[in-house]
């Protein structure tokens, strides 16, 4: 049977993170002559938006294992391992921002003879930026859907590549008018 | 109570990334989830929370972007005739994201089937098999088309939009789309039973294999299909 439970649902949530997307891709065809002047950036995007979804989707997974097992108490956010959570989320996105922006600058000095430092500091930025936004986001969202009595499993993939998408390019806008 | 208190000292003080028959013990002689257990095992009180996920994490997320970023490679050089199909620019997230996660879904489902024991001699006849991937392709097809009428849209009330380059634009998704979910589908199930016969977990293998090759096949094949068609 094709069109069962396992298409609707895959269906549902297809849809959602392809929305995301699309809204994150509107975004970057409307700023598409600031954001793809920089050279590298193409090299950048898809490992940068790639890295929101993985960091902010396992930090919602590694939650919602810890509230079914109540190890996490949805109501007690200020423990060792959601404080834990966290830091490690943003320090992993630190480090991962910094890794692509080096990547991307040696992309661009050793292909394209291209020397610009911008393209290190943009992911580092934008990076930072994103993850304030989107760690607390993934973590209260699956906060409040476990307390609704929601399974945070199934919501917060597409939920997380969703918004991701969406913070990532919004923060890389916001890093290009600092750099 | 001092017994089982004493286990689980003992299972916290166990280094984290040892497989221990005391996780197997206290399961089977308290009755507590082997998922609580390994939990208490990792984030324990004398664990460093931090430090853990640091370790754990860093590797395959840095493997995994780089990955990602290998195929923008591709795009990266034929940039200026990327920029000037719109469309497309508003369809590389999406489809990025969508083919990523089609390959996590074939993946786990595949693995699900393997460790059910239904998945016979005759691979490419399996019944469930067939039904996953009809599932899979008739989705991404539907979510392909949605996401090319929200692509025009936005590119028509924009700068326009020229009907060739439209229809062009639809070949080429539609045909990148397909072939990757295809790539995806044989990689899955030849890479599942090969771990699984090699007594692994293919979900271990099978997710960040088929999301990396979703988001480095889709660009570089969107670069090749771009040079043949525009």
């Amino acid at each position: 049977m094709i069109f069962d439970k396992n298409f609707k649902d895959i269906l549902a949530s297809s849809m959602i993170s392809t929305s995301g997307g699309l809204f994150a891709g509107i975004i970057l065809a409307i700023y598409a002559d600031k954001i793809f002047l920089i050279p590298g950036i193409l090299v950048l995007l898809p490992g940068f938006l790639e890295m929101r979804g993985n960091i902010s989707g396992t930090l919602s997974a590694r939650i919602s294992s810890g509230l079914f097992i109540h190890v996490i108490k949805p109501n007690h956010i200020k423990t060792k391992i959601i404080k834990g959570n966290v830091i490690a989320a943003l320090f992993l996105a630190l480090i991962i921002s910094f890794s692509l922006g080096l990547f991307a600058f040696a992309f661009n000095y050793y292909i394209f003879g291209i020397f610009t430092t911008k393209i290190i500091l943009l992911p580092l930025i934008a990076g930072v930026i994103a993850n304030l936004i989107e760690v607390p986001l993934a973590l209260f969202t699956t906060l409040y859907l476990f307390k609704k009595g929601h399974d945070p499993n199934n919501i917060m993939g597409p939920f997380v590549s969703a918004t991701g998408d969406i913070t990532s390019i919004i923060a890389l806008l916001l890093a290009l008018v600092i750099v | 109570m001092n017994d089982i208190n004493k286990h689980i000292k003992k299972l916290i003080s166990i280094r984290r990334e040892k497989h221990h028959p005391l996780v197997h013990h206290i399961h089977k002689k308290y009755n507590i989830s082997r998922k609580t257990l390994f939990y208490i095992k990792e984030y324990g009180p004398h664990s460093h929370v931090v430090k853990t996920i640091m370790k754990e994490s860093l590797k395959i997320l840095f493997l995994a972007s780089i990955i990602s970023s290998l195929g923008g490679f591709a795009l990266e050089f034929i940039k200026p005739l990327f920029v000037s199909f719109i469309p497309l620019v508003i369809m590389l997230p999406a489809l990025n994201n969508m083919i990523g996660a089609y390959g996590a879904i074939i993946s786990s489902r595949f693995t699900t089937l393997l460790h059910e024991g239904k998945v016979g001699k005759k691979l490419f006849k399996n019944a469930e098999l067939k039904n996953i991937f009809c599932q899979v392709m008739i989705i991404s097809i539907i979510t392909t088309i949605f996401s090319l009428l929200i692509s025009f849209l936005m590119s028509y009330l924009g700068k326009g939009l020229d009907f060739n380059i439209a229809l062009k634009i639809v070949i080429i998704s539609l045909i990148d789309v397909m072939f990757l979910i295809c790539l995806i589908f044989i990689i899955s199930i030849f890479a599942g039973v090969y771990y699984y016969k090699n007594n692994e977990d293919p979900n271990n293998f099978l997710i960040p294999i088929t999301t990396s090759i979703a988001d480095f096949g889709n660009m570089g094949i969107l670069a090749v299909l771009i040079i043949i068609f525009l």
